[in-house]
């Protein structure tokens, strides 16, 4: 009862969160005053920015333009972009697989090498190989996404002539964005885990198995892993908003046909409609994934569910 | 055992200011004294590799498209992105403290509202939000810290807040009520102190979330628009000639690499000092 509750209360957070996202995505089109001239190329005749005006309806009150965008996003609709003429949602909905596909894998292998690195780190505290992890992981965090690429490109696409440098719809061509993408957080969960394994392998249960004579191993994958993964499992949803923001890089590098390079050409062309459709699809995205966690807490962390 | 601690730590914060004051010490010695102009190129002079001599002048770092040399350009843009992000960082912080303290002294319906932007600012993807903002309101130096310093709040808001809510508890703050004090001097005197700490801490492991974020931006072509070199920038730039020259790409990658890891091994030492002093 106490965990419906629980997410009920988080449910309703994440309708008020979106709603401030669709005001945030509106209101960043007017901080120049000028969403006319701001869309419409920068050598457009007084008359050309008129008239477009007109035609989007910038001449209303802006509340009814806020009404207007947001019941629109209800049902899906973002308007057209400007430059496809085509409605954003089905731009984005086209890109939508590619990115999928990049970040899930990115995600996949990143948390698996993670959760395993972070145990053996835990398990060998201070030892050569905790050390060696401790390194690795140190290094995944400090080089950027684009960087990390660039140099696979330069050596196993220029100098060994392995994988292909871009491109989409073949495994090979996935390995080396998903590796880029994956590293970071490969070293954030490798961190988080050996932290958060270390930690509970100190509380007293632990003491009780280690006197049952259960051997290590079995300690940890029994018995400390899942109390040690509520930090992890939580962060994970924090990290998802980020994870959007590499693919975004990943993709322009790559030239992954997927939502990150939409959002790129996008910004670039002043189409803003397509803008204001990967923002709110992002959030969403982000607040989805956030309560998800949320039920996983749950379910993770009895104390809550009382 | 604890000694061994110890020791561990002290390696790592003697690395951390390695790599920091070298980077900062390159950033200001290269533009100050070194001999070659990171703008003006020979155009008889371009992608010489690194350690040649042409025409008199010595490139450690070799030369770009532009017969430009790059360690004087590196040497300027790790100075222009390390400033963009330490102004912008700082923004953020006294931004998001200010905001955490109210809503976690306040507590109620300004704790609800200040919490729920929190939330809000941290749904929607940094560089997605940033690259939005800088397209609307055109990419310059200024526009670049003031986005930086406006998206970079919410967590530093989330963590003043919890501290907030432990500090208003204690006595001092009752006794400071009930000599009739306002509540911004309870505030800003009374309980900031307590909260500066933390937040320094934070700050530091806030770093290197920025630098990656502005060199993004910049590798992007939306930031410190060029020729103003910039980390990213020179990354941007050379990407476009990588095949030919990959000094280009891999020397301000090295920077960035160097400040980060700087950045982050220094935040981990403060958390562990801060951890054992508790215990």
């Amino acid at each position: 009862m106490k965990g419906f509750r629980f997410l009920l209360s988080r449910a309703v957070q994440g309708v008020i969160v979106m709603f401030g996202v669709s005001l945030l995505v509106f209101f960043a089109l007017f901080l120049t005053g000028d969403p006319a001239a701001l869309m419409m190329a920068p050598d457009s005749t007084v008359a050309e920015i008129d008239a477009f005006r007109e035609a989007m309806g910038f001449n209303d009150p802006i509340l009814v333009q806020y009404g207007r965008f947001l019941a629109g996003v209800v049902q899906g609709d973002f308007g057209n972009s400007l430059r496809y003429q085509r409605p954003a949602l089905d731009l984005l909905s086209e890109r939508l697989t590619a990115t999928g596909v990049l970040a899930l894998s990115a995600l996949l292998w990143s948390s698996l090498l993670g959760f395993a690195l972070g145990a053996i780190a835990a398990v060998r505290k201070n030892k050569p190989i905790d050390f060696a992890i401790r390194v690795i992981s140190l290094l995944g965090q400090a080089v950027p996404v684009f960087w990390l690429a660039l140099m696979m490109i330069i050596l196993f696409s220029l100098n060994l002539r392995w994988l292909p440098s871009s491109g989409y719809g073949t495994f090979q061509q996935l390995i080396m964005p998903s590796v880029a993408l994956g590293a970071y957080y490969l070293s954030a969960i490798t961190r988080l885990v050996r932290a958060s394994l270390i930690e509970t392998l100190g509380e007293n249960y632990i003491r009780t198995a280690r006197a049952k004579g259960l051997t290590q191993w079995r300690i940890v994958v029994r018995h400390a892993m899942r109390n040690a993964m509520i930090p992890v499992v939580t962060l994970q949803g924090m990290y998802l908003a980020s994870l959007l923001g590499g693919a975004l890089v990943t993709e322009i590098i790559f030239a992954w046909p997927g939502i990150g390079r939409l959002a790129v050409e996008a910004i670039q062309n002043r189409d803003f409609p397509v803008v204001q459709a990967v923002v709110l699809f992002a959030a969403m995205v982000f607040v989805i994934a956030n309560f998800l966690v949320d039920v996983a807490y749950t379910w993770l962390n009895p104390r809550i569910r009382l | 055992m604890f000694g061994r601690f110890q020791l561990r730590s002290n390696e790592d914060a003697a690395l951390a200011i390695f790599l920091l004051v070298s980077a900062v010490v390159v950033s200001l010695a290269i533009p100050l004294f070194w001999p070659l102009d990171p703008l003006r190129g020979d155009i008889m002079a371009t992608f010489k590799p690194p350690m040649t001599t042409n025409a008199g002048d010595f490139h450690p770092l070799g030369t770009d498209q532009l017969g430009r040399d790059l360690l004087a350009r590196l040497g300027l843009g790790t100075l222009i992105s390390f400033g963009i992000v330490l102004v912008a960082a700082l923004i953020s912080v006294v931004l998001g403290t200010a905001l955490g303290m109210i809503a976690g002294y306040y507590g109620g319906w300004t704790d609800a509202i200040i919490m729920r932007l929190v939330d809000i600012q941290l749904a929607v993807p940094f560089i997605l939000l940033i690259l939005l903002l800088v397209s609307v309101l055109g990419p310059s130096l200024f526009n670049l810290i003031i986005v930086l310093g406006l998206t970079g709040w919410a967590i530093f808001a989330r963590v003043a807040r919890g501290r907030t809510l432990e500090v208003r508890e204690l006595e001092y703050i009752d006794a400071s009520r009930a000599i009739g004090l306002s509540d911004l001097t309870i505030i800003f005197r009374h309980i900031l102190p307590n909260i500066i700490g933390p937040q320094t801490v934070l700050l530091t492991l806030d770093l290197p979330r920025l630098i990656i974020l502005e060199a993004s931006v910049g590798f992007l072509g939306l930031g410190v628009q060029p020729p103003v070199p910039t980390l990213g920038n020179l990354i941007g730039e050379g990407r476009s000639y990588m095949l030919i020259a990959n000094w280009l790409v891999l020397y301000p990658g090295l920077m960035v690499g160097a400040l980060v890891i700087g950045c982050n091994l220094l935040g981990d030492w403060l958390v562990r000092r801060a951890k054992s002093k508790v215990s």
